[in-house]
């Protein structure tokens, strides 16, 4: 059996005709953009969390559905279907206006979480910006004994914004179908 | 009547000061006499049938925990077939909706048509030589089948009314807030998710208009929601038999006028009310219907919700578990801008991210567990809210119903009728023991 060629199952290597420098320096930027997104979120900074977006913004989660194999095209909601966000910039700033009113009552007493993001992929570099995928795990507790739990991954355009960037676009899948928590009342 | 577990389930709901006990949110037996007593029994909301519109199109739904597959056969005729092989019980379904050509269990590999019938045997001749019989090996079917409207229910007892009759007036109307949209289509995408309560909490909210400026008050003050042009003092409650009723604000001509001025003057979503102004749709919902803002339930547990445009089932899944799905579904014919707007308004106000929703989670999850303390249980939950002043008035067609402010003469009538379902050992004596909407309440 001839031996298998180990880098035939990887996708061409994104961002080929750059040098390694300047792919690792990005890679770097990118990932401390995420983390400081995170810990703006973990922190409740809410106002920092929304001027990391950019005015035209699309933030997005689908419904994911159990589908056979076969069907597996369509285990995700198109656009413009039913999704559990949908938001423009003015939606999402809507939502932290309901967390600042001091009566946001699912999350007051505050929940607690932690967001941690991986397995960052910058795939794509267009004139002003990037794709680049990520994995997160979302964990929440409430009030005394509450834990919830989100995985899944996301889907970003960044744009160039000075030294650093801003989402012009997120998709969020999720790996769950039921969602098994009581409600989504934090950002992904 | 004292049930076989020797509960006398009318004590346990007070109608004369409107209290109900609350060991009916958490004690495992009154569950499962619910899931015998209420959901086998009850005509329970399938699917709507544009969601399966082709021979063998599938969708998955429960009658209470039991999972049951909707699907069309190959005369297109509807079919509920319970998702469980007659051999060894595993699902012969597990994607929640698809299209099949047949049923094939994963375990040995029996096999059913969309009708149900077991058509395939492996080893029939060699293993179990030709002597099964497999005309009485079908999956176990649903005892009647029937659709109002486009919208299919099914029932698991052979003996349940036909579903005109057990829809009565105001389930019928409910649907047709529905129905009188148009040419109405389920959009793509069913909201599935968990909350840790018990069902009948989350449906006795459906009629409650009263936690709005409290429990959802940071979406007010966050300008998602305007300011309604109803009144919390002109509320119509319809009450129907079997326990299906209509709770919530009276909605007239210069409100639906003025909405319609607020909708083109702003971005908000969409909160149209015009569609009640069409002839057609005029004479399906009748003048009461027109009128009425309020919230119908299908007893047990389907809402109609955002006047129309929504449904919601609250799926029992234990005593201290519910799982809220929410359908969209609207006018084939509506303007694109329009359709854009009321999806977004679905997307945004209802299910786990819902900007109304995700504060009512955890209202109804500490009302259940809260049931559960020793102490705590032995004080009953209060609906006396405008109790001893509802006069029932019956319009020319019979409908039941009451001109009030703010009430909860929906969710105690919701309540009554559950004593009753739960008393009743049987259709027949349901049927001939259950409350007619009359006098005071």
């Amino acid at each position: 059996m001839a031996e298998a060629d180990a880098t035939a199952i990887l996708p061409a290597m994104p961002l080929s005709n750059r040098d390694l420098a300047y792919r690792m320096q990005l890679q770097f930027l990118v990932e401390q953009f995420y983390y400081a997104e995170a810990a703006a979120l973990d922190q409740r900074r809410y106002d920092d969390w929304l001027a990391l977006f950019t005015d035209d913004v699309h933030y997005w989660m689908p419904v994911r559905r159990t589908r056979t194999s076969n069907e597996l095209d369509q285990e995700f909601t198109a656009p413009g279907a039913v999704a559990y966000f949908d938001d423009t910039k003015a939606m999402l700033a809507t939502r932290v206006r309901k967390l600042q009113t001091g009566y946001s009552w699912a999350e007051d007493p505050p929940s607690r979480t932690r967001h941690l993001i991986t397995n960052v992929q910058i795939l794509d570099e267009h004139d002003d910006g990037f794709d680049v995928i990520s994995n997160f795990h979302v964990y929440r507790t409430r009030l005394n004994s509450e834990e919830d739990s989100w995985i899944g991954h996301r889907e970003d355009v960044l744009r160039r914004h000075g030294a650093s960037f801003l989402i012009a676009n997120r998709k969020i899948f999720l790996e769950q179908t039921v969602l098994l928590a009581r409600n989504l009342s934090n950002f992904f | 009547m004292h049930a076989p577990n020797g509960i006398d389930y009318r004590s346990l709901v007070d109608l004369e000061h409107g209290t109900v006990d609350r060991r009916i949110f958490f004690a495992d037996d009154i569950y499962e006499t619910e899931l015998g007593r209420i959901f086998a029994r009850a005509w329970n909301f399938m699917c709507h049938e544009s969601q399966i519109p082709n021979p063998g199109d599938f969708f998955l739904n429960f009658i209470g925990e039991d999972s049951v597959i909707a699907t069309r056969d190959r005369d297109g005729n509807l079919q509920v077939l319970l998702n469980t092989c007659r051999h060894r019980g595993n699902a012969v379904c597990r994607a929640e909706l698809g299209h099949a050509t047949s049923f094939m269990c994963t375990y040995h590999g029996w096999t059913y048509d969309l009708e149900g019938k077991l058509i395939g045997v492996p080893g029939y001749k060699n293993f179990y030589h030709e002597e099964l019989k497999r005309e009485e090996w079908g999956l176990v079917k649903a005892a009647k089948v029937e659709s109002y409207k486009g919208f299919v229910f099914a029932t698991m007892d052979p003996t349940a009314p036909p579903l005109d009759e057990y829809l009565g007036e105001v389930g019928r109307l409910g649907l047709s807030m529905v129905a009188a949209h148009g040419d109405v289509a389920v959009v793509d995408g069913i909201q599935k998710y968990r909350i840790g309560c018990n069902w009948k909490l989350a449906v006795d909210n459906l009629f409650d208009w009263y936690h709005v400026q409290v429990s959802h008050a940071s979406s007010l003050a966050a300008g998602y929601i305007r300011r309604p042009p109803w009144t919390s003092m002109d509320h119509i409650v319809a009450l129907g038999e079997y326990g299906h009723a209509i709770g919530g604000p009276r909605l007239t001509r210069e409100m639906r006028e003025e909405l319609a001025r607020q909708q083109s003057t702003t971005d908000s979503p969409y909160m149209d009310e015009s569609w009640r102004d069409r002839p057609e749709a005029q004479a399906q919902l009748g003048a009461f219907g027109v009128e009425s803002r309020g919230h119908p339930n299908i007893f047990p547990n389907l809402w109609i919700a955002s006047s129309g445009t929504q449904l919601s089932l609250r799926l029992p899944r234990g005593p201290g578990s519910t799982e809220i799905w929410w359908f969209t579904i609207l006018d084939r014919d509506m303007p694109p801008e329009l359709r854009k707007s009321a999806i977004m308004r679905a997307n945004h106000t209802f299910g786990p991210a819902g900007m109304l929703e995700q504060d009512d989670g955890e209202n109804w999850d500490q009302s259940t567990r809260a049931a559960r303390g020793m102490v705590g249980r032995r004080y009953p939950l209060n609906f006396s809210m405008n109790l001893g002043h509802g006069t029932i008035r019956h319009e020319p067609s019979g409908l039941a119903h009451i001109d009030t402010n703010i009430s909860e003469h929906a969710q105690l009538w919701t309540y009554r009728a559950w004593t009753e379902w739960m008393a009743a050992e049987d259709w027949d004596t349901l049927r001939r023991n259950h409350s007619i909407p009359n006098g005071t309440v």
